[in-house]
């Protein structure tokens, strides 16, 4: 099975593409960060400066771990949905789940390793353009001198290989436990109730959102910039909560448009049935867009408010308010990047599956144009429900961390920063949505519907 | 309604029109030096008001022929008139205008929309051309192939004969010149089968519509009018009034006649040669 995996790896890289370059970046981020731990143990190094690196290196390293877990898994597990018939056909072979787990993890693994390692020289680049970004705000003396050392390769190549590998068991237990007809027929006409699982854990992560909001906005009042450290992660939390909930909001946003849509004639007509049918694959890819729009909004506006508030206080930013600026900054680069990959890897292979479905709609009498006209109608609603509930979710980190810091609700910030934010989701989701149709029907209707 | 009413009488008057006219189709597949015929040359002409069955052995190229007839393929080389109007068009959005004016099509995999219940399966096509859509003209064919009962249903609740009869309605409801069917029967029990078939004779016997079915079924091929044969690419063989026994004989023998023809043919040539 492990020589099966090497050969799908060779023979099938296109299928590994988004895996691979989450795995890739992700050892690249880790890698830059990790850098700083060999930095801060060189000879010259000594106080502010070497605690500096260190929490750079290991919150920003914490949050890598989760993302790139996060991003391998959804890369993975669409990329194993995509092969159900290939799964098929070593079921029916005589491939045990144990064996096929054995093959997906191998393959996870093995990709993980190429990915470490050629992810090593962009690294060294990122560390010494990180090291130079601490040089210029004086957070680290300039005579501190960048080292890429042991911790930095152990650790990229360690948790890019750990994380990659509990990924694909995620995936692999998932993929192998259903059989395939039945994850086919679901596929088809996915109107599967959200959980019970799902609707506890999404009102747990809400309640915890809420939980940091009052503790931001009674607890650490007139704290000054330690109230970031509870209203930081509001958004995330707030976010993951309303992403577990997106079956329902986007039924109820399917009821609430169908009305308008259906005006628009046969496109609107049928996006309004698509999205009705579909609301799992619609709830999967409204996801990466609410998770990007909430920390992108909750953390540029909360690091505005933060310097709205330096500079009315008339004092200069010290060392540390610098250091939690870059971080900011940086994670929020993180996510965006991370985000945006499963938002293209979702949008791509949800296409991708319905290549059919373009099919049979074509030889029913539709035009290439139409079947891009409801595909473009349905990215419409999937960015603006997405972003509506990114900024809903960020609104639990800006308020109350403008009430705690300087007794107002409202934050301060341009409303182009939001703007822009807006705009990069709308780009992502409808450039990418148009890109993967206008790949799917340059196939002929005819073979396009072949089972 | 009125323009469709006279449609409809237009049609009814004049049953012996020329419903759809192929005039040397080529398809040639493939890159140079590695080039397949698929249809070398075929000529038909068609009835209005005909049912007609090709049939042919595994790739003789019937479906292929369905194809560039229906504007699904373009052909290498000829030409395709389907009610006196030529199937032209450069890109993909005009065969597709040209389509849902004139053709109805229904497949061996039915191929009915997943996401759509049965009636807005069938109006489907209506809706796309941006033709009012008369729910009452939908309804009544639906009644006709025996689903009037079943209008809300998702194809996936329906058994395969039933998907099968809403992909009839659904070919049948833009009042098309010709209606082409690829194995229609292909994926379906005798029982399903025959009820099918029986459908599509009705189409033809009773509403004058034209029909032509690609099958390699015998029994299915027997519920047509006339049967055309078809042998690497050509046309070899035309047979009226089939029974099922007379259309499994012929094609168990179709492979040996070829082989005749062709030795001829080869015989000509080498005798002109000489």
């Amino acid at each position: 099975m492990i020589g099966l995996a090497f050969r799908s790896l060779r023979k099938r890289a296109g299928a590994f593409v988004a895996s691979f370059l989450s795995m890739f970046l992700g050892a690249t981020i880790l890698m830059a960060f990790a850098s700083m731990l060999d930095t801060a143990n060189g000879d010259n190094v000594t106080g502010t400066a070497k605690s500096t690196l260190t929490t750079m290196a290991s919150v920003v390293g914490g949050w890598g771990l989760l993302l790139v877990v996060f991003a391998v898994t959804s890369t993975l597990t669409l990329s194993v949905r995509q092969r159900a018939a290939e799964m098929a056909l070593l079921k029916s072979i005589g491939a045990t789940p144990a064996q096929l787990g054995r093959m997906i993890v191998g393959e996870a693994a093995g990709l993980a390793v190429v990915a470490a390692l050629l992810a090593i020289a962009p690294a060294v680049l990122a560390g010494r353009a990180l090291l130079g970004l601490l040089h210029d705000t004086h957070q680290v003396p300039g005579e501190v001198s960048y080292s890429f050392g042991p911790i930095a390769v152990a650790m990229g190549l360690g948790i890019t290989f750990v994380s990659a590998t509990l990924a694909a068991l995620l995936t692999a237990r998932r993929a192998t436990r259903v059989r395939v007809t039945e994850s086919l027929m679901a596929a088809s006409t996915g109107t599967a109730k959200p959980s019970r699982k799902r609707l506890v854990f999404a009102g747990l992560f809400l309640l915890l959102a809420l939980d940091e909001a009052i503790v931001t906005c009674t607890l650490m009042r007139d704290k000054g910039s330690d109230a970031m450290a509870t209203s930081g992660q509001a958004d995330i939390l707030a976010a993951i909560g309303l992403a577990l909930l997106s079956p329902l909001i986007m039924r109820r946003v399917t009821g609430l448009l169908a009305g308008p849509l259906r005006m628009l004639g046969a496109t609107g007509d049928l996006a309004v049935t698509n999205m009705r049918r579909r609301t799992g694959a619609m709830a999967a890819a409204v996801t990466p867009i609410i998770l990007f729009t909430a920390t992108a909004v909750g953390t540029l506006f909360l690091q505005a408010t933060e310097n709205a508030a330096t500079r009315a206080a008339g004092v200069a930013k010290t060392a540390d308010q610098k250091g939690i600026e870059t971080l900011n900054l940086v994670v929020i680069g993180m996510v965006v990047l991370f985000t945006a990959i499963m938002l293209v890897n979702t949008l791509v292979a949800a296409t991708a599956h319905r290549r059919r479905e373009f099919g049979q709609t074509r030889l029913a009498g539709a035009t290439p144009r139409q079947v891009l006209g409801t595909v473009a109608l349905e990215s419409v609603i999937l960015t603006v429900t997405g972003v509506a509930c990114g900024t809903v979710a960020a609104v639990f980190t800006i308020v109350p961390f403008g009430i705690a810091r300087k007794d107002s609700p409202t934050p301060d910030g341009s409303v182009w920063t939001y703007l822009a934010v807006v705009a990069l989701a709308a780009v992502l989701t409808g450039a990418t949505a148009y890109g993967a149709t206008r790949r799917a029907l340059r196939t002929p209707a005819v073979n396009a519907v072949m089972p | 309604m009125s323009r469709n009413k006279a449609v409809d009488q237009a049609g009814a008057s004049a049953p012996h029109g020329e419903a759809l006219r192929l005039e040397g189709v080529r398809r040639v597949y493939g890159a140079e030096g590695n080039q397949v015929t698929a249809l070398d040359g075929v000529s038909v002409s068609l009835p209005a008001g005909s049912f007609t069955a090709v049939m042919g052995p595994s790739g003789s190229g019937k479906s292929t022929l369905l194809q560039c007839a229906a504007g699904l393929d373009r052909p290498t080389g000829g030409r395709v008139f389907v009610d006196g109007a030529e199937l032209a068009g450069d890109n993909e959005a005009a065969l597709t205008r040209f389509r849902r004016q004139r053709i109805g099509f229904v497949f061996q995999q039915f191929n009915l929309l997943p996401t759509l219940t049965v009636m807005q399966n069938v109006t489907l096509p209506l809706k796309l051309a941006g033709r009012k859509v008369d729910r009452r003209h939908a309804r009544a064919i639906l009644e006709r192939v025996g689903l009037g009962e079943r209008l809300d249903h998702l194809p996936a609740e329906l058994s395969g004969g039933q998907q099968q009869r809403v992909a009839i309605a659904r070919a049948l409801v833009t009042r098309p010149r010709v209606v082409f069917g690829d194995e229609p029967t292909g994926a379906l029990d005798t029982r399903s089968a025959r009820d099918v078939l029986g459908l599509l004779q009705e189409a033809v016997r009773v509403y004058g519509q034209t029909v032509v079915m690609v099958t390699h079924d015998p029994v299915a091929a027997s519920y047509a009018d006339s049967v055309l044969f078809l042998a690497d690419g050509r046309i070899v063989g035309h047979q009226p009034q089939p029974t099922a026994e007379a259309v499994a004989e012929r094609m168990t023998h179709l492979a040996d006649e070829v082989e005749r023809q062709r030795a001829a043919a080869g015989a000509n040539m080498a005798g002109a040669n000489r």
